[in-house]
């Protein structure tokens, strides 16, 4: 199934790919058997970066790791991860860019293990596999556990939606006559319901009776009741 | 200024209109008078050329005689509907002194039989924003996704049926559809919102 996913994958995602499929073939030592893509460039990138990896010192290391699971969970802080990363480069008087690849490798790794439910230990033997040392690799793995339920979080609020429903506005009131009858006195109640299509958002009004709110509510506490019992 | 407005609100049926009503008294039985009635309020004021065909036919007088008697029975259901006039000593005080007795007797008691009637159609067939006609739901369960392999997220799609107003589109109303999806998240600040629309309901209820 991996080789099928390391073929499907397009120019830009080749490199996720390949590591996907070398983390996968981690258990197989190095060989050249199998689709020459699997060994491709950015394969041996990936335990390059592990062996830079196993040259930090222990603090260096988690100093890194700590950075990385930052950005992880809470990826919209780009800037931050860059000015981070170039901080710990000149710190640990690493260069910035053999640094911003070796990043690049580790990435993957969360990524790949997330669309794959990988529990920690199958992480850590990943990085193993990958030439990480044991110890560093132990410390990843038990980030990544302590982490994965915020990045599962995320993965989840990231997936597909139709039509997402995000805001609802609301007004009722009474009816006090019309062209047709003097004295109405019945209340109304108006929905304008705000909903993402594609990049643009929709606005749809509606008005309800009485009768119609009182089971629009009754349905809508039935849809919660079913909701909390698969939750 | 008062006077004006209130020559206005009298002239809702003109002398004019109440001698027109008169041509009923060539209708043939009470029958023909209760139908005649029923379908001019719901009429336009014009009335539809099938209308004045029949009645035409119906009472023997010509198109423009029908046309005359459509639009003043018209005016005089509506305009007491309007008022919520309910009782037969309200209705029999609009008709002016010299009207025919029981042809004004027999225009009451139809009036009064078919007020609350009308009221309800009018009030239906107000202006309104689009209206909620039907509303389905259906609660999925994500099992995964392109950024998560393995998941259980339930997630619900909402299904309104709405009108666009009828006055509009007269008899054939255009229905859309539309389908939103909500997590529980959403679901319940929705809830939030109708409950506290519910709350403030009872409490005006309760003045």
């Amino acid at each position: 199934m991996l080789s099928a996913q390391a073929r499907r994958g397009a120019a830009p995602r080749a490199e996720s790919a390949a590591a996907n499929a070398q983390a996968e073939a981690g258990a197989r030592p190095r060989r050249e058997a199998g689709p020459g893509r699997e060994m491709g460039p950015a394969a041996a990138a990936g335990s390059g970066a592990m062996q830079s990896l196993n040259q930090l010192r222990a603090q260096q290391f988690s100093a890194l790791t700590d950075v990385v699971f930052r950005f992880l969970t809470e990826p919209k802080e780009v800037e931050r991860f860059l000015t981070q990363l170039s901080e710990f480069a000149t710190m640990n008087e690493i260069s910035l860019g053999p640094l911003k690849n070796i990043i690049k490798s580790i990435l993957l790794i969360p990524n790949g293990a997330l669309k794959r439910n990988l529990s920690s230990e199958q992480v850590r033997a990943d990085f193993i596999a990958l030439g990480l040392s044991e110890e560093k690799a132990s410390y990843f793995a038990e980030q990544w556990k302590l982490n994965s339920p915020t990045l599962t979080r995320l993965a989840v609020g990231q997936t597909l939606m139709i039509n997402q429903l995000i805001d609802m506005e609301w007004k009722f009131g009474v009816t006090a006559g019309s062209s047709e009858l003097e004295k109405v006195g019945s209340i109304f109640l108006q929905l304008k319901l705000v909903v993402k299509k594609g990049s643009q958002m929709d606005h749809v009004y509606v008005e309800l009776t009485l009768p119609q709110f009182y089971s629009f509510l009754h349905e809508m506490e039935r849809v919660k009741t079913s909701l909390e019992c698969f939750s | 200024m008062i006077e004006s407005h209130e020559r206005v609100k009298m002239a809702a049926v003109t002398e004019e209109q109440f001698a027109a009503l008169q041509i009923l008294l060539k209708a043939s039985s009470k029958d023909v008078v209760r139908q005649l009635c029923q379908d001019c309020f719901s009429s336009s004021t014009r009335g539809s050329s099938k209308l004045i065909d029949s009645t035409r036919s119906n009472l023997s007088v010509t198109s423009d005689e029908a046309a005359q008697l459509i639009c003043s029975l018209h005016n005089l259901t509506r305009h007491i509907v309007y008022r919520g006039l309910s009782s037969a000593e309200e209705i029999l005080s609009l008709f002016p002194e010299n009207f025919h007795q029981s042809l004004k007797n027999l225009l009451t008691k139809i009036i009064l039989e078919n007020v609350s009637i009308w009221r309800s159609e009018a009030q239906s067939s107000q202006i309104s924003l689009p209206r909620l006609v039907d509303m389905d739901w259906r609660v999925d369960i994500k099992t995964s996704s392109d950024s998560i392999g393995r998941m259980a997220v339930p997630t619900c799609l909402l299904q309104l049926k709405i009108q666009e107003d009828a006055a509009l589109r007269g008899d054939n109303p255009v229905i859309s559809a539309v389908t939103v999806e909500l997590n529980k998240e959403t679901l319940d600040t929705m809830l939030d919102g109708l409950g506290r629309i519910r709350d403030q309901l009872s409490a005006v209820a309760n003045k």
